[in-house]
């Protein structure tokens, strides 16, 4: 499974909606994920791929696509460690 | 008041109140192992102060809220130290919502943190004190007491913590490991403004009898005080730091704003 697809399960599975309605530009506003449910995705996120996602980074991603596409840059600089 | 040679854990100390004890401790040359969840940066930050201070800083992140973080926590605090002289429980987290409107999840989430992070640390800690004593601080708020707009699962959880404090003084006396609490008002912190926003900081000047807002360092003088020897004879208690604000709320009924 891709990462992408790995991070819209539990995305999915933490704000209890459809994965099929989570695309790259969604927002979390648009996924119905408050404040909790993000912080929950970050830490299971983390917790699956082993990397840390501090607030200073979260805090800057606007939809679901930018949390993937950190996801997917911080696990490429985990596999060349 | 000497704290020299004695190691303590602050769990959230990169910022706001934690990082305010953090700071204190190490002043009274403690070394402080810098406890963090989300901002590495600012725990990094409150360790470099630290260090500035002439006292050794080690970063740890770890969730409290997740008794298998803490495990891993306090596995490394074992293996690297040994020992631990001072637990500070002051890492808290909360959802700001009428008790209508809370779930499981919020529930969870907060007394995860705010309550049952308190026990096990302290679980771990006391072993660590085994033979040594030591000393366990646990951050509360007037919210255990008195009703907060939307504070209720934040207030309930700091009331069971409390309930802790005193069953925990009470368990590890034996041990010669003091355990108290201190209890503050509305503390002028980033969280505060984030869950409250401003109005919350000017309303409570007005009713505070001290003329102030409680600041970080205010909590983390008491809680010092409590730490040292000085202090041996408290047990189980809250102290309340609030410029007389709960004391005084009856004078405040016609009071011009």
């Amino acid at each position: 499974m891709s990462i992408e697809e790995q991070v819209r399960e539990i995305v999915a599975r933490i704000t209890h909606v459809d994965k099929s309605i989570i695309t790259r530009g969604s927002t979390f506003k648009e996924i119905k994920a408050d404040s909790l449910d993000v912080v929950q995705a970050l830490v299971a996120v983390e917790e699956t791929f082993g990397i840390e996602i501090p607030d200073e980074e979260a805090q800057k991603f606007q939809n679901f696509g930018d949390l993937v596409s950190y996801v997917e840059s911080r696990v490429a600089q985990e596999e060349k460690v | 008041m000497s704290l020299e040679g004695k190691l303590a854990l602050v769990t959230g100390s990169g910022r706001g109140i934690g990082r305010a004890i953090a700071l204190k401790l190490a002043s009274q040359g403690a070394d402080i192992i810098v406890n963090f969840f989300r901002r590495r940066e600012t725990a990094e930050q409150t360790a470099k102060d630290i260090k500035a201070v002439g006292v050794k800083a080690e970063v740890i992140r770890a969730n409290v809220g997740d008794p298998a973080k803490i495990d891993e926590m306090f596995d490394m605090i074992a293996n690297k130290f040994g020992r631990l002289d001072i637990l500070i429980n002051n890492a808290a987290s909360g959802v700001g919502r009428p008790a209508m409107d809370i779930d499981v999840k919020a529930w969870e989430w907060t007394m995860d943190i705010n309550a049952r992070a308190c026990l096990f640390c302290a679980q771990r800690a006391a072993k660590l004190m085994e033979g040594r004593g030591g000393k366990i601080v646990s951050i509360s708020s007037l919210g255990s007491l008195f009703v907060l707009p939307n504070y209720t699962i934040v207030g309930v959880s700091k009331a069971a913590l409390e309930a802790l404090t005193r069953y925990l003084a009470i368990e590890l006396a034996p041990q010669g490991i003091c355990v108290n609490a201190v209890a503050a008002a509305a503390v002028q912190t980033e969280a505060l403004k984030f869950y409250f926003g401003e109005g919350l900081s000017k309303d409570n000047r007005q009713a505070t009898p001290a003329g102030r807002m409680v600041i970080p360092e205010d909590v983390a003088n008491v809680v010092a005080f409590l730490c040292s020897e000085e202090a041996f004879m408290i047990r189980g208690q809250t102290i309340i730091i609030d410029g007389g604000t709960s004391v005084g709320l009856f004078t405040l009924a016609g009071k011009e704003s």
